[in-house]
């Protein structure tokens, strides 16, 4: 298995006497899209500051392709790219003037940078606004220069602080097609207190309450096969596995406390069905799921005062 | 390097790209300008002793407004969180700040130059001692930005980084004043921290190296406190 791009163990991030993050620990995968979902106030930028060397880990660390974010910070901020949620930017600069700048400052050589810049600016499509002054654009174009910027020097990670935030239906579209792109490329780690948002794009999701890491749970990405929720009457999780390992493409994802069972299939819930039936199993319900995430989210957080 | 050479370009442009420098530099020669031409036409001495310590006073209110946006405004505007997520050390950042705001104010404060020229042209001026009021000049207004840098770095708010500032730099400037009614001890403390006692051999021609190392020493410690202020996170 590849080293994983990111590695953190029992984070913990105090402000004053307040804990922001309690004992978080996850890792994040080469060329996957890891997604942190919490509410408001949950921890997840704090964590994403600690991780780009912006914030120091009460204790606890964290490894960025492999080097530590506090005792080899700039080697680890050399493999990362970072849009903060305010997707701050020089405004007094002109677009192209900034993307040369960021990309001076990430250590891309002056041979290389013109082209790097280039590419930067055919991806993100913004050709047409290059010359433009930074505080003349609209939040979609600003967003898309912040992304820009943190694609210079080829880095191995991007770090993306609620990218759609603020932005309208098409520019939402946009971005996560730029994520499910991106994602065969570098790794991706992304936060959003948006379910729906979650489920499209990331393969794993950290779910996070409170400062505290709930659970990680694992979704399809944007490339995912459709998931279906399929409930079975007396049926043990051993059969329905047994049942599903015997046919291909149906994939057994999750078992649900109410006898329900989440399965991923591209071609659609009948194969499954008819894989269940065969091995003699009583196929009560099926529905589309999602990727079960809501599920497991309302599960975890029941009770908890929000 | 090359990084370090791009922010340096970055404050450059910013200082200079901004109406704040031309203002700054404008009132500053239109002050002294006045200053110079009403002493020399009273007077008729060819010196420049009053010039150098009315840009000294000046300098203590002009520093301020040239560094309280420094850091301040980064941190409000947020991109101060894109430059240090960056591979960029703290030191570089900086220094960058401190070079670009030496720039504005040595260009200030060189233009000034110009007086020297007339003296010379009409008159026999002792050009060591507008030498080293130039010297002392630039290590004053090296002291005040290193200081002004410290203080931006501790806020976000570009008012309070221009107030706090101003107040040290007034009290590091007259705190030999409290010098007579402390002990001796206390004293001769408060006196080696007072910019006007360490600025005026400077100003009338007296170059001393305990000066020159006080000077020095405090913007070296100032920007190291600078670059901690940034690293405490």
């Amino acid at each position: 298995m590849s080293t994983p791009v990111i590695v953190a163990e029992n984070l913990t991030k105090y402000y004053g006497a307040r804990l922001a993050v309690d004992g978080v620990s996850f890792d994040v995968r080469p060329n996957e899209v890891m997604g942190l979902l919490g509410p408001n106030g949950s921890g997840k930028s704090t964590i994403l500051r600690i991780l780009t060397g912006y914030l120091h880990p009460t204790s606890g660390t964290a490894r960025v392709a492999g080097c530590d974010v506090v005792s080899q910070s700039l080697e680890a901020r050399s493999q990362l790219g970072y849009v903060p949620e305010d997707v701050p930017l020089y405004t007094n600069m002109r677009v192209l003037e900034f993307l040369e700048f960021m990309g001076r400052v990430r250590g891309v050589d002056n041979t290389r940078l013109p082209a790097a810049v280039d590419d930067a600016i055919e991806r993100l499509s913004l050709g047409r606004v290059r010359t433009l002054m930074i505080s003349k654009l609209s939040r979609g174009y600003r967003q898309r220069v912040a992304i820009a910027q943190a694609l210079l020097g080829k880095p191995k990670l991007l770090i993306l602080d609620e990218p759609t935030n603020g932005l309208d239906p098409r520019q939402i579209i946009e971005v996560r097609e730029l994520i499910r792109v991106l994602s065969s490329e570098l790794s991706i780690l992304v936060t959003s207190h948006i379910l729906a948002e979650m489920e499209r794009v990331a393969h794993r999701v950290a779910i996070l309450l409170d400062g505290k890491l709930l659970s990680v749970h694992s979704l399809g990405g944007a490339n995912s096969a459709a998931r279906f929720r399929i409930r079975l009457r007396g049926a043990t999780q051993a059969a329905v596995q047994a049942a599903l390992q015997a046919t291909p493409d149906n994939e057994f994802v999750e078992a649900l406390p109410n006898g329900s069972y989440i399965i991923a299939c591209d071609a659609g819930p009948g194969l499954a069905v008819k894989a269940l039936v065969a091995a003699g199993l009583y196929v009560e319900e099926v529905s589309s799921s999602g990727s079960g995430l809501e599920d497991l989210f309302l599960r975890l957080t029941e009770g908890v005062p929000q | 390097m090359r990084a370090f050479l791009s922010l340096l370009g970055k404050e450059v442009r910013a200082l200079f790209y901004s109406p704040i420098a031309y203002i700054v530099i404008g009132v500053f020669l239109a002050l002294m300008g006045y200053s110079f031409t009403i002493t020399l036409f009273n007077n008729k001495y060819a010196t420049l002793v009053h010039i150098f310590f009315q840009s000294a006073g000046l300098l203590l209110l002009i520093v301020p407004v040239i560094t309280m946006r420094l850091f301040a405004e980064e941190r409000k505007a947020g991109t101060l969180e894109l430059l240090l997520t960056a591979p960029v050390r703290e030191s570089h950042v900086v220094l960058a700040k401190f070079i670009a705001s030496m720039a504005v104010l040595g260009a200030m404060i060189g233009l000034t130059g110009v007086y020297a020229l007339v003296l010379g042209i009409f008159g026999s001026p002792d050009w060591g001692a507008i030498y080293s009021g130039y010297l002392g000049l630039i290590l004053l207004a090296s002291t005040l930005v290193s200081i002004g840098l410290v203080i931006s770095a501790l806020t976000s708010n570009q008012v309070i980084a221009a107030i706090v500032t101003i107040g040290i730099s007034f009290s590091m400037w007259m705190i030999d004043t409290l010098a007579a009614m402390a002990p001796d001890a206390v004293e001769r403390v408060l006196i080696s921290f007072s910019l006007l006692a360490r600025f005026t051999p400077f100003a009338t021609g007296a170059m001393y190296s305990s000066d020159f190392g006080f000077f020095l020493s405090t913007t070296l410690l100032a920007l190291f406190l600078a670059m901690r202020a940034l690293a405490r996170r």
